[in-house]
Protein backbone atom coordinates (compact mmCIF):
# COMPACT_ATOMS: atom_id res chain seq x y z
CA UNK A 1 0.00 0.00 0.00
CA UNK A 2 2.74 2.44 1.10
CA UNK A 3 4.70 1.69 -2.10
CA UNK A 4 2.26 2.03 -3.95
CA UNK A 5 1.28 5.28 -3.19
CA UNK A 6 4.94 6.48 -3.10
CA UNK A 7 4.54 4.89 -6.91
CA UNK A 8 1.94 6.99 -7.29
CA UNK A 9 3.53 10.43 -6.21
CA UNK A 10 6.60 10.01 -7.98
CA UNK A 11 4.90 9.15 -11.22
CA UNK A 12 2.32 12.22 -10.69
CA UNK A 13 5.74 14.88 -10.25
CA UNK A 14 7.70 12.86 -13.26
CA UNK A 15 4.97 14.00 -14.88
CA UNK A 16 4.19 17.39 -13.94
CA UNK A 17 7.87 17.97 -15.12
CA UNK A 18 7.77 16.80 -18.46
CA UNK A 19 4.50 18.91 -18.87
CA UNK A 20 6.19 21.99 -20.91
CA UNK A 21 6.20 25.70 -19.57
CA UNK A 22 2.16 26.09 -20.36
CA UNK A 23 2.76 28.04 -16.94
CA UNK A 24 1.39 31.58 -16.39
CA UNK A 25 0.80 34.28 -19.04
CA UNK A 26 1.50 31.68 -21.87
CA UNK A 27 2.06 32.89 -24.94
CA UNK A 28 -0.99 31.26 -26.16
CA UNK A 29 -3.10 34.23 -26.43
CA UNK A 30 -0.52 35.80 -28.96
CA UNK A 31 0.19 35.10 -32.72
CA UNK A 32 2.86 32.80 -33.29
CA UNK A 33 5.03 35.49 -35.89
CA UNK A 34 7.03 37.89 -34.39
CA UNK A 35 6.63 41.37 -36.13
CA UNK A 36 7.90 44.84 -35.42
CA UNK A 37 6.24 47.68 -34.30
CA UNK A 38 7.52 51.68 -33.98
CA UNK A 39 5.60 54.24 -32.06
CA UNK A 40 6.27 56.99 -29.45
CA UNK A 41 6.54 55.63 -25.43
CA UNK A 42 3.10 56.67 -23.07
CA UNK A 43 4.37 55.60 -19.98
CA UNK A 44 7.51 54.32 -19.50
CA UNK A 45 8.98 51.35 -18.12
CA UNK A 46 7.24 49.85 -14.83
CA UNK A 47 9.04 46.80 -13.27
CA UNK A 48 6.32 46.00 -11.02
CA UNK A 49 5.27 42.10 -11.14
CA UNK A 50 4.41 39.84 -12.85
CA UNK A 51 5.46 40.89 -15.98
CA UNK A 52 7.33 44.24 -16.88
CA UNK A 53 5.44 46.40 -19.32
CA UNK A 54 5.32 49.75 -20.99
CA UNK A 55 2.85 51.69 -23.33
CA UNK A 56 3.43 52.94 -26.54
CA UNK A 57 1.44 54.71 -29.08
CA UNK A 58 1.92 52.86 -32.64
CA UNK A 59 -0.25 52.37 -35.86
CA UNK A 60 -3.05 55.05 -34.18
CA UNK A 61 -4.13 52.91 -31.21
CA UNK A 62 -2.22 52.81 -27.45
CA UNK A 63 -0.45 49.28 -27.03
CA UNK A 64 0.56 47.67 -23.92
CA UNK A 65 3.93 45.94 -24.18
CA UNK A 66 4.63 43.33 -22.05
CA UNK A 67 7.99 42.49 -21.35
CA UNK A 68 9.32 40.09 -19.41
CA UNK A 69 9.30 39.56 -15.57
CA UNK A 70 10.64 42.67 -13.60
CA UNK A 71 14.12 41.04 -12.64
CA UNK A 72 15.06 39.78 -15.93
CA UNK A 73 14.11 43.25 -18.24
CA UNK A 74 16.01 45.03 -15.67
CA UNK A 75 18.51 42.58 -16.34
CA UNK A 76 18.42 43.57 -20.14
CA UNK A 77 19.66 46.89 -19.13
CA UNK A 78 15.93 48.17 -19.54
CA UNK A 79 15.03 49.98 -16.16
CA UNK A 80 12.88 52.23 -15.23
CA UNK A 81 13.38 55.57 -16.84
CA UNK A 82 15.78 53.68 -18.95
CA UNK A 83 13.69 55.09 -22.35
CA UNK A 84 11.74 58.64 -21.55
CA UNK A 85 8.22 59.22 -22.02
CA UNK A 86 7.67 60.18 -25.87
CA UNK A 87 10.93 58.64 -27.08
CA UNK A 88 10.24 56.42 -30.91
CA UNK A 89 11.38 52.96 -30.04
CA UNK A 90 10.68 50.02 -32.26
CA UNK A 91 9.41 47.14 -30.00
CA UNK A 92 9.34 43.44 -31.81
CA UNK A 93 7.33 40.81 -30.64
CA UNK A 94 4.14 38.48 -30.32
CA UNK A 95 1.14 40.63 -30.79
CA UNK A 96 -2.49 39.39 -29.48
CA UNK A 97 -4.30 37.30 -31.69
CA UNK A 98 -7.41 39.50 -30.61
CA UNK A 99 -7.32 42.17 -33.01
CA UNK A 100 -9.25 44.51 -30.51
CA UNK A 101 -6.74 43.71 -27.74
CA UNK A 102 -3.61 45.77 -28.65
CA UNK A 103 -1.14 44.14 -26.26
CA UNK A 104 2.47 42.45 -27.67
CA UNK A 105 4.54 40.14 -25.69
CA UNK A 106 7.73 41.86 -26.55
CA UNK A 107 11.18 40.31 -26.96
CA UNK A 108 13.00 42.97 -28.22
CA UNK A 109 12.87 46.57 -27.51
CA UNK A 110 15.42 49.45 -29.73
CA UNK A 111 15.99 52.77 -28.49
CA UNK A 112 18.09 54.82 -30.35
CA UNK A 113 21.19 52.62 -30.79
CA UNK A 114 20.60 50.67 -27.93
CA UNK A 115 18.77 46.91 -27.66
CA UNK A 116 17.60 45.44 -24.94
CA UNK A 117 16.50 42.05 -25.30
CA UNK A 118 14.51 40.91 -22.94
CA UNK A 119 13.35 37.62 -24.32
CA UNK A 120 16.51 36.65 -26.33
CA UNK A 121 15.50 32.91 -26.35
CA UNK A 122 12.30 34.00 -28.44
CA UNK A 123 13.76 35.74 -31.17
CA UNK B 1 -9.37 49.60 -8.42
CA UNK B 2 -7.72 52.74 -10.10
CA UNK B 3 -7.68 53.49 -5.80
CA UNK B 4 -6.05 49.99 -4.98
CA UNK B 5 -3.79 50.66 -7.60
CA UNK B 6 -2.66 54.19 -6.39
CA UNK B 7 -2.79 53.25 -2.65
CA UNK B 8 0.50 52.94 -0.69
CA UNK B 9 0.23 49.28 -0.65
CA UNK B 10 0.44 49.90 -4.70
CA UNK B 11 3.00 52.13 -4.27
CA UNK B 12 4.81 49.70 -1.84
CA UNK B 13 4.56 46.72 -4.39
CA UNK B 14 6.02 48.93 -7.59
CA UNK B 15 8.60 50.67 -5.39
CA UNK B 16 10.47 47.57 -3.86
CA UNK B 17 12.36 45.90 -5.82
CA UNK B 18 12.19 43.80 -9.35
CA UNK B 19 11.37 40.66 -6.43
CA UNK B 20 8.69 42.04 -4.26
CA UNK B 21 6.23 40.84 -6.66
CA UNK B 22 7.53 37.21 -6.79
CA UNK B 23 8.04 37.22 -2.42
CA UNK B 24 4.98 38.04 -1.80
CA UNK B 25 3.51 35.67 -4.70
CA UNK B 26 5.53 32.91 -3.04
CA UNK B 27 3.83 33.79 0.22
CA UNK B 28 0.36 33.64 -1.37
CA UNK B 29 0.28 30.82 -2.79
CA UNK B 30 1.88 29.03 0.56
CA UNK B 31 -0.88 30.58 2.38
CA UNK B 32 -3.14 29.03 -0.62
CA UNK B 33 -1.60 25.46 -0.01
CA UNK B 34 -1.47 25.11 3.51
CA UNK B 35 -5.06 26.34 3.69
CA UNK B 36 -6.43 23.97 1.01
CA UNK B 37 -4.38 21.27 2.31
CA UNK B 38 -5.91 21.11 5.48
CA UNK B 39 -9.01 21.99 4.17
CA UNK B 40 -9.41 19.31 1.98
CA UNK B 41 -8.52 16.75 4.63
CA UNK B 42 -10.73 18.02 7.08
CA UNK B 43 -13.75 18.35 4.02
CA UNK B 44 -12.72 14.09 2.95
CA UNK B 45 -13.63 13.45 6.89
CA UNK B 46 -16.91 15.34 6.50
CA UNK B 47 -17.49 13.83 4.05
CA UNK B 48 -16.80 10.21 5.17
CA UNK B 49 -13.68 8.98 4.61
CA UNK B 50 -11.47 8.22 7.34
CA UNK B 51 -14.39 7.31 9.65
CA UNK B 52 -12.44 6.10 12.35
CA UNK B 53 -10.26 8.91 12.73
CA UNK B 54 -11.85 10.96 15.63
CA UNK B 55 -13.17 14.15 13.80
CA UNK B 56 -12.35 15.99 16.96
CA UNK B 57 -9.22 15.39 16.69
CA UNK B 58 -8.21 15.96 13.13
CA UNK B 59 -10.34 19.22 13.45
CA UNK B 60 -8.64 20.33 15.88
CA UNK B 61 -5.06 20.78 13.42
CA UNK B 62 -6.78 21.31 10.45
CA UNK B 63 -8.78 24.15 11.28
CA UNK B 64 -5.99 25.44 12.66
CA UNK B 65 -3.81 25.24 9.97
CA UNK B 66 -6.53 26.39 7.57
CA UNK B 67 -6.82 29.52 9.22
CA UNK B 68 -2.72 30.31 9.40
CA UNK B 69 -3.11 29.20 5.72
CA UNK B 70 -5.80 31.48 4.78
CA UNK B 71 -4.51 34.50 7.00
CA UNK B 72 -1.21 34.42 5.11
CA UNK B 73 -3.45 34.34 1.66
CA UNK B 74 -5.25 37.14 2.87
CA UNK B 75 -2.84 39.94 3.48
CA UNK B 76 -0.69 39.00 0.96
CA UNK B 77 -4.01 38.61 -2.17
CA UNK B 78 -4.95 42.26 -2.11
CA UNK B 79 -1.34 43.47 -2.00
CA UNK B 80 -0.84 41.83 -5.61
CA UNK B 81 -3.85 43.16 -6.65
CA UNK B 82 -2.60 46.42 -5.69
CA UNK B 83 0.15 46.45 -7.96
CA UNK B 84 -1.95 46.59 -11.39
CA UNK B 85 -5.37 46.82 -10.13
CA UNK B 86 -6.41 48.31 -13.22
CA UNK B 87 -5.45 45.53 -15.45
CA UNK B 88 -8.10 43.71 -13.65
CA UNK B 89 -10.89 45.57 -14.45
CA UNK B 90 -13.00 43.35 -16.48
CA UNK B 91 -11.75 40.35 -15.85
CA UNK B 92 -13.73 37.63 -15.13
CA UNK B 93 -12.44 35.30 -12.70
CA UNK B 94 -11.50 37.97 -9.89
CA UNK B 95 -15.06 38.23 -9.00
CA UNK B 96 -15.82 34.70 -9.20
CA UNK B 97 -12.75 34.28 -7.00
CA UNK B 98 -13.93 36.46 -4.24
CA UNK B 99 -17.71 35.12 -4.60
CA UNK B 100 -16.14 31.79 -3.80
CA UNK B 101 -14.40 33.07 -1.00
CA UNK B 102 -17.14 34.78 0.32
CA UNK B 103 -19.30 31.62 0.43
CA UNK B 104 -16.42 29.56 1.83
CA UNK B 105 -16.33 31.70 4.88
CA UNK B 106 -20.24 31.52 5.04
CA UNK B 107 -19.79 28.33 4.81
CA UNK B 108 -17.40 27.79 8.06
CA UNK B 109 -19.52 30.34 9.35
CA UNK B 110 -22.94 27.87 8.97
CA UNK B 111 -20.73 25.16 9.91
CA UNK B 112 -19.64 26.04 13.35
CA UNK B 113 -23.35 27.06 13.93
CA UNK B 114 -24.15 23.61 13.08
CA UNK B 115 -25.24 21.13 16.46
CA UNK B 116 -23.79 18.63 14.55
CA UNK B 117 -20.13 20.27 14.59
CA UNK B 118 -20.60 21.06 18.46
CA UNK B 119 -21.18 17.81 19.37
CA UNK B 120 -18.13 16.80 17.06
CA UNK B 121 -16.48 15.00 20.09
CA UNK B 122 -18.88 12.42 19.98
CA UNK B 123 -17.85 9.32 18.01
CA UNK B 124 -21.69 8.09 17.26
CA UNK B 125 -23.46 10.98 15.36
CA UNK B 126 -26.53 9.92 13.98
CA UNK B 127 -27.11 9.50 10.57
CA UNK B 128 -28.84 12.79 10.18
CA UNK B 129 -25.63 14.30 12.04
CA UNK B 130 -23.34 13.05 9.52
CA UNK B 131 -25.29 14.20 6.45
CA UNK B 132 -25.21 17.41 8.07
CA UNK B 133 -21.51 17.47 8.12
CA UNK B 134 -20.95 15.72 4.60
CA UNK B 135 -23.05 18.85 3.17
CA UNK B 136 -21.16 21.43 4.61
CA UNK B 137 -17.64 19.43 3.85
CA UNK B 138 -19.29 19.45 0.03
CA UNK B 139 -20.14 22.96 -0.19
CA UNK B 140 -16.76 23.72 1.48
CA UNK B 141 -13.99 21.64 -1.13
CA UNK B 142 -16.77 23.49 -4.09
CA UNK B 143 -16.16 26.94 -2.49
CA UNK B 144 -12.18 26.54 -2.15
CA UNK B 145 -11.59 24.80 -5.62
CA UNK B 146 -13.73 27.28 -6.87
CA UNK B 147 -11.84 30.57 -5.52
CA UNK B 148 -8.55 28.42 -6.38
CA UNK B 149 -9.58 27.84 -10.00
CA UNK B 150 -10.81 30.98 -10.97
CA UNK B 151 -7.49 32.76 -8.96
CA UNK B 152 -5.08 30.68 -11.31
CA UNK B 153 -7.38 31.79 -14.20
CA UNK B 154 -6.75 35.45 -13.49
CA UNK B 155 -3.56 35.30 -15.24
CA UNK B 156 -4.86 33.82 -18.32
CA UNK B 157 -7.60 36.07 -19.52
Amino acid sequence: MYQRSLFIAASALALSFSVPALAHHGWGGNVDQVSDMTGTVVKGVSLAGPHATMRINAEGHDWDITLAPPYRTQESGLKEGTIPVGATVTVRGNRNRDAKRFEMKTVQVRWADKRFDVYPERE
Amino acid sequence: MTWLEGSTLGHLMRESGVWTYAVVNLAHILGIALLFGAVFVLDLRLLGVWRRVPLEDLARPTVVIAGSGFALAAMTGPALLATKATDYIGNPFLPIKLVAIALGILNIAVIHRLPAWKARANPDLGLSQRRQLAIAGGASLACWLTAISAGRLIAYW
